[in-house]
């Protein structure tokens, strides 16, 4: 929490599917280098929000300024913005058709020019943080989920990303791995990254978040560090879900 | 232990083209072999035991077999501009666009080929431009429109194939729709739109045989050509017949080694 202005200042966005009120008059903002980890049952939201700030998701009402940059106005090149945001999926979504490397490579060289040689020694330091150099020239469908994992993870970070958004990055995962994968994002956190993370990992939200949000049916329930979270939390349905999720 | 990428199994049968072997169906492996050899021997058996007239309507063949690849080669090419562009319009969020693309398909869907052949050679006739234009060019620009049309259903399919989360972690890296279809989409989803593409390749060098009515001298008329001369109907046709199968034979096998090449990045 450096107090500078906050990187991404969401303002009361609302959005439904149909009948269905996904997000009710949700307002958050996030500092630079500010770890927010979002929680809630399924349903809650959370995943909804997380993609609105990169514009996966179109809003019904409201602002969400990126980076200075209100990303659902008409006249912001939503394509320049979402270089500055890294996103995880759930499902990992590595390009099957690309080599580990190829994967790495293929954002820097076409968007931001960055010549081949560059490109492939960044991507393999990217590769050597996230623990899978030796993977390099192998096609996706030769690894494990923890493996494309932080392949995605590696993937997204070649941009050189300001944020990082996780959808339920583990959960896809056997549980094995979902160890390897979270020990990528402590160090990416220890780093100082701006993350924004969509999890059920209460261990990690414990260990890494400045701030956890509790959402249910649409909206921000509470909010709090995780101290608080895990020691005193205030809202029936926040302790509710907590006794059962821990 | 390893867990793969969710993907979908799809396999798009739409056309009467010849089937293509699969390397598990062994049962059509051998209908493969038992059919290619079969003709053959059988072209051999005719021109060695009778090499008049079957030697002599072989000779008399290959100018239109060469005309038949010719067109179904330009006629495949157009279709695929044409089929991309349709698949791409159909997908489109665009109404104006969708409608437009659509409105192609249901026509060229209504309509045989033939008549339509019949009818694009005449309406070109018509236009002062294209009055002189040969009859060949005449006819790949028919079969071109004709299987453009089906072609674009191939596409579409095959691009609405790819999982959404591809198109999604394209797009959140910073590519635009543009990069995201090229780079990503379209790489993907030609692997199954491949051995489709090569039905429909398959099934056009066989309805190029219409094109014959079109005075395009290719396969079928260079053997009504020598039949009406030497009225031995039975025998030019019979060789005809033959060398189509050995062609459209041979085709499917090439199909399916490429497909087998495509799927290089899914070897387990």
């Amino acid at each position: 929490m450096s107090g500078t202005r906050p990187t991404i200042e969401i303002s009361n966005i609302c959005k439904s599917f149909g009948q269905l009120h996904a997000l009710k008059n949700v307002s958050l903002s996030v500092d630079t280098g500010e770890k927010v980890v979002i929680i809630g049952p399924s349903g809650s939201g959370k995943s909804t929000l997380l993609r609105s700030i990169n514009r996966l998701e179109t809003i019904d009402s409201g602002t969400i300024i990126v980076n200075g940059q209100d990303i659902y106005a008409s006249g912001s090149d939503i394509n320049v913005i979402r270089q500055e945001l890294g996103m995880v999926f759930q499902s990992f979504n590595i390009f099957p058709h690309k080599t580990v490397l190829g994967n790495l490579i293929m954002a820097p060289m076409k968007l931001k020019k960055v010549p081949a040689q560059d490109a492939k020694k960044q991507a393999l330091n990217l590769l050597r943080k996230v623990g899978i150099q030796e993977k390099a020239d192998v096609y996706p469908s030769m690894l494990s989920g923890g493996q494309q994992q932080r392949v995605a993870i590696a993937r997204a970070l070649a941009m050189n990303p300001k944020i990082m958004l996780f959808d339920e990055p583990t959960s896809a995962l056997d549980p094995e791995m979902i160890g390897e994968v979270l020990d990528v994002m402590v160090t990416l956190a220890k780093e100082g990254m701006t993350m924004v993370v969509v999890t059920h990992e209460m261990g990690f939200a414990r260990e890494v978040a400045d701030r956890i949000i509790f959402m249910d049916h649409g909206q921000i329930v509470e909010t709090g560090t995780p101290e608080h979270f895990f020691t005193s939390p205030e809202h029936p349905r926040t302790q509710k879900f907590l006794s059962q999720i821990l | 232990m390893t867990q793969k990428i969710p993907k979908k199994e799809v396999k798009i049968d739409i056309s009467d083209g010849a089937a293509i072997p699969v390397r598990k169906d062994l049962g059509l492996f051998n209908a493969w072999w038992m059919t290619f050899f079969g003709a053959i021997g059988i072209i051999i058996y005719l021109c060695a035991v009778k090499p008049d007239p079957y030697w002599r309507i072989l000779k008399f063949l290959p100018d239109g077999i060469l005309v038949t690849f010719q067109v179904t080669i330009l006629s495949i090419l157009l279709s695929l501009v044409l089929g991309l562009i349709t698949g791409l319009g159909r997908l489109s969020r665009n109404r104006l666009i969708n409608l437009i693309a659509s409105t192609y398909v249901e026509v060229i869907r209504g309509i045989p080929l033939l008549v339509q052949l019949f009818y694009i050679y005449y309406a070109l006739g018509r236009i002062e431009l294209f009055k002189d234009l040969p009859p060949l060019a005449a006819a790949v620009v028919a079969m071109g429109i004709c299987y453009g049309a089906y072609m674009g259903e191939v596409f579409r399919a095959g691009i609405d194939s790819i999982d959404k989360g591809q198109t999604e972690a394209a797009r959140s890296l910073g590519f635009n729709r543009a990069q995201t279809m090229t780079l990503v989409i379209l790489p993907q989803a030609w692997r199954t739109i491949l051995p489709p593409v090569g039905n429909e390749f398959i099934a056009l060098l066989k309805d190029s045989s219409l094109v014959s009515i079109l005075a395009v001298s290719d396969l079928l008329r260079r053997g009504r050509e020598f039949a009406s001369e030497s009225f031995l109907y039975f025998e030019a046709y019979t060789m005809v017949a033959l060398v189509y199968l050995v062609v459209t034979l041979f085709l499917s096998k090439a199909v399916s080694k490429m497909e087998q090449r495509l799927n290089y990045y899914e070897r387990d």
